[in-house]
This record gives structure tokens, sequence and C-alpha cells, in this order.
């Protein structure tokens, strides 16, 4: 059927642009060619020797390591009194601690940016925690309450009946039973703030230039070829964690 | 004496929002108040004035930038509604075991970083790109697709069909098949179900994707700064242009307040959407 044809053509069109620069890194000569002559892995030999990169990636990796422990930190016991207090107020709270996922990338830099300036924080590594963490924080508190959903109440409350106390039934039934979401909850914030461009771009200072923040001006300014390298390694990365989070999830498909 | 005890028990659930609400209430609430009380200032920032909000109202290129913005959402949202119905329609129709792979397809883009995809489309459509490569091949000149809307549209349309395919595939997989099976058996064509029964019957998914990606594409900072010329910047790029290069902060702050405010009026007309709050938060239905 047409509409069959469709799709397909735009199901394609979708990992078209990423297949494409995959194929490109493992072409073997030091340009951008399409279809790429041979194979090497010259590109990604370029990408270590070059200046920055590993930095910028090795940073970027502890930013998103420190912000998604802070995201789960935060968010988890939020989820948890989201999902099973009934107190006056609970949807206005629901309300305000997803409301960053509402509001522009650019306004939140801004902020961050101004406030920054003004608090005098100049630590380069914790503005970027902080910052990250804002972004980050809702995504936890949505995966862990979707987890939280399908963990059976009645469990906690048998428990509760049989004499553990309320941090007993926490440690012993319900957080074991949340681990799948937690992890899946803390890859899925892994990754935003491994991708996180706008944000980084206006609180990061002089000498805390994320793998992102970099990837923005070389694209800007130059197209370098080892950017189909990264790339390469960044789409792998994202396919990682969907795998990892799918599998975690056998219920949930997004 | 049982209501106190309960009340107590609440108010200890309730504490374990806590540190997450100082945390959003000292890293977003206050610098996003910051931001509305900035924008509220002289240039110098030493006192309060309607400076800010006077020179972006009469400044051209605001409302030029403003124009843009809502063109670009606008076109961006028909454009991904385009692309996303057909593709939804046919994953609904998949047997589950399919439609779980298929997804893939959908959802491996979703996570792709958004500097990977616009440095892909700057390979497919630069100039001696893969595109215009072809288009040679069949003796045709190359045509400028990069650094102009249609870019910019592209770009933007690539990283929106998911939000867009997700609500519509749901509103669509909710619909009872019996609904068609009765249209059939009462003489009604293939056609004519899908224009009389499952159409009109996805229209809240249709919606709620539609305002969605709309909310979204308000904010776009990177595909208009690297896929688009000087005539697609958006609101976002306009904020930062204040805020990093003419180090106007209050003019930052007044279009930062301005694209807030219409983001989250459409966000709380999402909201109203069957369907749409979840998109928005999972909260609920």
């Amino acid at each position: 059927m047409a509409v069959n044809g469709v799709a397909v053509a735009f199901l394609g069109f979708l990992v078209l642009p990423s297949l494409i620069v995959v194929v490109i890194s493992f072409g073997d000569s030091n340009q951008i060619v399409f279809p790429p002559k041979g194979f090497s892995f010259n590109l990604f030999r370029r990408l270590l020797a070059e200046e920055g990169w590993i930095s910028s990636a090795w940073l970027s990796f502890r930013v998103a390591l420190a912000a998604s422990a802070l995201a789960l930190v935060l968010g988890v016991p939020a989820a948890y009194a989201l999902s099973r207090g009934r107190f006056p107020g609970r949807r206005w709270l629901a309300l305000f601690l997803l409301s960053p996922i509402m509001v522009p990338h650019v306004v939140i830099a801004l902020a961050l940016y101004v406030y920054f300036v003004e608090l005098g924080l100049s630590n380069g590594m914790l503005r970027l925690v902080l910052a990250h963490g804002v972004a980050t924080v809702p995504f936890v508190i949505v995966t862990a309450n979707a987890g939280l959903r399908q963990i059976d109440p009645s469990l906690e409350r048998v428990a509760r009946v049989m004499g553990a106390g309320r941090f007993t039934v926490l440690r012993k039934v319900t957080l074991p039973l949340l681990k799948p979401a937690m992890v899946a909850g803390g890859l899925f914030a892994f990754l935003i703030s491994f991708d996180e461009v706008v944000i980084s771009l206006f609180v990061a200072r002089a000498g805390y230039t994320t793998l992102p923040v970099k990837m923005f001006s070389s694209i800007q300014f130059e197209v370098s070829p080892v950017l189909a390298a990264i790339s390469t390694m960044l789409t792998a990365l994202s396919v990682a964690v969907c795998i990892l989070a799918a599998r975690l999830q056998p219920n949930a498909s997004t | 004496m049982k209501s106190t005890l309960e009340l107590q028990e609440q108010l200890r659930t309730a504490s374990f929002a806590l540190p997450a609400a100082l945390f959003m209430a000292a890293t977003f609430a206050l610098p996003l108040a910051a931001v509305a009380w900035q924008s509220f200032l002289s240039a110098d920032g030493a006192h309060l004035s309607g400076f800010a909000y006077g020179k972006m109202l009469s400044t051209p290129l605001f409302f030029l930038v403003t124009a843009t913005t809502l063109q670009i959402s606008f076109g961006a949202m028909c454009f991904s509604l385009l692309l996303a119905y057909p593709t939804a329609y046919f994953l609904s129709r998949q047997p589950p075991r399919r439609r779980a792979f298929l997804m893939v397809f959908v959802l491996v883009p979703f996570w792709t970083s958004i500097l990977v995809k616009s440095f892909a489309f700057t390979i497919l459509l630069g100039q001696s790109g893969v595109v215009n490569q072809l288009l040679a091949a069949v003796g045709l000149g190359p045509i400028k697709l990069l650094f102009n809307r249609f870019g910019v549209m592209v770009g933007m349309s690539h990283f929106l069909v998911p939000f867009m395919i997700f609500p519509i595939l749901t509103s669509l997989l909710k619909q009872p098949p019996e609904l068609a099976k009765a249209a059939a058996i009462m003489g009604a064509g293939k056609f004519r179900i899908f224009w009389k029964v499952t159409l009109p019957l996805s229209v809240p998914g249709v919606t709620a994707g539609c305002l969605l990606v709309f909310i979204l594409s308000l904010g776009f900072y990177v595909v208009p700064a690297l896929l688009g010329g000087r005539k697609d910047m958006m609101l976002a790029n306009l904020v930062d242009f204040y805020t990093r290069e003419a180090m106007v902060w209050p003019v930052a702050s007044a279009i930062a307040v301005v694209l807030t405010t219409v983001a989250v009026a459409a966000a709380l007309a999402l909201s109203r959407v069957p369907g749409g709050s979840s998109l928005l938060a999972g909260e609920d239905d």
C-alpha cells in the first residue's frame, strides 16, 4: 500500500542522517567524502590526537555523572512523595518540580548565567552540575514516578502490617522494586546532561568547555571531519542507553 | 486522633519532596524571578525602568525575529505532522512485535544528539553535499539547501517528528479495532473508514502533538544557528545575542520573559487536551 511505502521512507529519513555520518567516520581519507573511499580508523585516531576533544569529553562525562547522581538523589524521593502522598498541594508541587520541562532551555540558560554572576559562584564544575541538575531532575521524577506506579502499593501495605517500619519498607520493598526505573532514569539523565548544549554554552566558564559546546563551535566555524568520528561515538552512546533502558523496562516503550 | 496520625503520615511522605523543592527554588525559580526583575531595570541595571520593554518594542529586529520564530515554529509543526501521521498510522497497523522493532527507528533519532543531527545535515545538504551530488548525477545543478529557511525546516522537523509520532500513535492504538470492523461490515471502504472513524478519533493526539511540537520549536537555538542563514534567527538566538554579544541583559531578560510566557501559555493549553498533561509531565492521564 502507498501509505506503507511513504511511512517506511519517513522512518528511513529519521535514521538516514546518523547512518551517513557513521559511514563517513570510517572513511579512508581526512576529508568528508561520501561515499567514503575505503575503510580506516583515521578519523578516530585524529580525534585522539587533536587537542581538546578528549579533555572536553572527559569533562562532559564527569559533569553528566555528577548531574545524574544529583538528579537521582533529589528526583527519586520527590517522585515517591508525589506518587504515594495524598497531601494538599500535591498537584501544584508536581507542576513546580516538572516546570523546567516547559521553559525553553535558552531562558534557563540566561537565568542561571545572570544568577551565578550575582551570586559570585565561580566554580566552573559546580555551575555546570547545578545547571544540568535543573534540566535532569524533572526527567528522573517522571521516570521514577512511572516506575512507582507499576509497583503494587499493597506490597508496601503488607510489609507495614507485618510490622516493618517506614524506612524498612522503603529499603526492603520499594527501592529494590524501583531499581530498574531508577537505573533507566539515571541513564536518561546522564544522556541529557552529556548532550546539553545551550545551557552549557551560557553557564560554562573559560576552561570548562564540554564536548557539545566544543562540537557546536566546531560545526559553526570549521566543520572538521573529526566531527564524524565524535558523532559516531555519541550515536553509539545513545543506542547503548536506549538498549539498556529498554531491557530494564520491558513494559515502557519510551 | 486517627486523623492527626494520618496528617502526620501525609506530611512525612510530603517531606520526601523537600530537597528537590528546595533545589528547584534555589536554582530555577529564583533565577527566573531574577530574570523577570532584571527585565524591568535600566540599561546599566541601576534603577527600575521600562527601558527594556520600550527598547524591545521599538526595535524592528524584535518584531522581525518574533515573526520568523512563529513562521518557523508553525511551519515545522505542519511539516512534522505531515511526516508523523502516516508513520504513526503505519506503526499502529503493525503486529506488536514488529512495531516494537520499528520503534527503534523512531527512538534512536529521538535520543541522538541534536549536534550530531545538525552536523549530519551540513554533510547531506551542503553545496557539494550528498543530496547535491545526487542531483548533479541526474543533471540538475547545485541547489542552495543550507543556511536558509529550507535547512532550518528540515533540521527542526527531523528533531520534532518523534515528538509528534508518540501522541498520535498512542491515540491510534487506543481506538478499539471493533469500530473499524463495524464500519467495514456496514459497507464502508478503507478510505471512508479512515476519513470517518480513524482520523476524527485521533484528533486529540494530533492536537496534543502539534502543541507539544510548537512549544518545543519556540525555544530552538542550535538548528537556526547552525543550519539557518542570517534571516532565520529565532527568539532564542536573539536572547543569546543580547546576553553574550550586545550584553544588554535587561533586553535579553525582557525577550526571555515574552518567550517563556508564550511557551507556558501553550503548555497550559496542552494540559487541557486529553492525554496532553502526560506528555508534559507523566502525571495521571
